[in-house]
């Protein structure tokens, strides 16, 4: 049935999203570190979303075939942000190379907060969504009253 | 007897779901780089199905003049919310009325009993 | 919904019997008669219109909604007024039937 196929993709919508929140507060933790296990600076971290067509059960697949298929999304790849770090000229760091310069992650915490809120936007949209469909299922049993 | 009105309020509650299953994907998809937004042309659909063409199933179209973004996505949340109550809005509307098509039919049954 | 107040049936008094007997009640039975089709007529237009009031209003906004309810619920009212009726009429019949003569 449509409606509850519509669940399973605003679910994978939340769970993409809640991904996403999961590496830019880890980014947004991390703009200063400048000593990880792996050696050097943090290097920020982001998610690429996909759509996926495969979401939910199999009846869902076959449905698919005949209905228009919804699609849900899923977090293709974590990509981890491969530019130099920046450098700054603190001779005392405990960090600091033999010219004195620390390396920092090359980050802007602003524009981590934007997309923190555009995610949790995103988040709101699909709960909301969800909210709905359940609605419209709820008034569906309604006729047998 | 039963087919007139309440044949065509179950076409249009099943065109209802699809559509509001597309606006939950558009939604779920709002950040997916290179995802456009799908729809159907749902009075078109109906119309069609009041004729009584049986098709598969609704056609998916691509509506235009949404703004693109960078990352070739075209969502628009603004768009997607407002549909999303509208089509909950009428699903409800179209239970309500056959809820109340139901009942006469019902109550001319119940009537009838006691005669 | 004009409905007028119930005629009874003219019942013929009983009285001498005359040679060609006393004409059956036919004036008063058809009229009742078509009181009752005209009734059950407008009971039928009502739900026509209230079909046709939700036909157009899910094919595309051609009506308002408030529209199509209050049409709705009027075709409703009127089936159960004309129901409500039917029962007064029948019970009154039965009544009549049950008077010892």
């Amino acid at each position: 049935m449509s409606l509850f196929s519509a669940l399973s993709v605003s679910a994978s919508g939340m769970s993409a999203q809640r991904a996403r929140t999961e590496l830019l507060v880890e980014n947004l933790a991390n703009a200063d570190t400048t000593r990880t296990p792996e050696g050097g600076p943090y290097r920020r971290k982001d998610a690429v979303f996909a759509s996926d067509s495969t979401v939910g059960q199999f009846s869902a697949m076959f449905e698919s075939e005949v209905n228009p298929s919804a699609s849900g999304v899923r977090v293709a790849q974590v990509v981890t942000d491969q530019r130099d770090p920046e450098m700054r000229y603190l001779p005392g760091h405990p960090d600091a190379n033999k010219d004195g310069y620390v390396a920092y992650p090359r980050m802007n915490p602003a524009e981590d907060m934007v997309d923190l809120l555009s995610a949790s936007r995103g988040y709101q949209a699909n709960v909301a969504a969800i909210s709905t469909v359940k609605d419209m299922i709820q008034h569906s049993l309604d006729l047998m009253k | 007897m039963f087919e007139a009105v309440a044949g065509n309020l179950e076409q249009y509650m099943s065109l209802l779901s699809v559509r509001q299953k597309l606006v939950s994907s558009n939604i779920a998809n709002a950040d997916t780089p290179g995802y456009h937004t799908q729809d159907i042309d749902f009075r078109a659909e109906f119309a069609q199905q009041m004729q009584g063409q049986e098709c598969l199933g609704p056609q998916t179209v691509e509506p235009t003049g949404l703004p693109m973004k960078a990352d070739g996505n075209n969502v628009s949340l603004d768009r997607e919310t407002r549909l999303l109550a509208e089509n909950a809005l009428r699903f409800s509307i179209a239970t309500s009325l056959a809820r109340s098509q139901l009942h006469a039919i019902q109550s001319a049954i119940e009537d009838g009993k006691s005669a | 919904m004009n409905i007028s107040p119930i005629q009874p049936a003219s019942i013929q008094p009983i009285g001498p019997l005359e040679i060609g007997g006393p004409a059956p009640s036919s004036a008063g039975g058809s009229e009742f008669h078509s009181m009752l089709e005209s009734a059950i007529g407008t009971v039928e237009n009502a739900r026509d219109h209230a079909n046709q009031s939700v036909q157009n209003f899910l094919s595309g906004d051609g009506e308002d909604l408030h529209s199509t309810v209050l049409a709705v619920q009027r075709a409703d009212l009127e089936f159960d007024m004309l129901m409500q009726v039917r029962n007064k009429v029948v019970s009154a019949y039965q009544e009549i039937m049950r008077m010892q003569m």
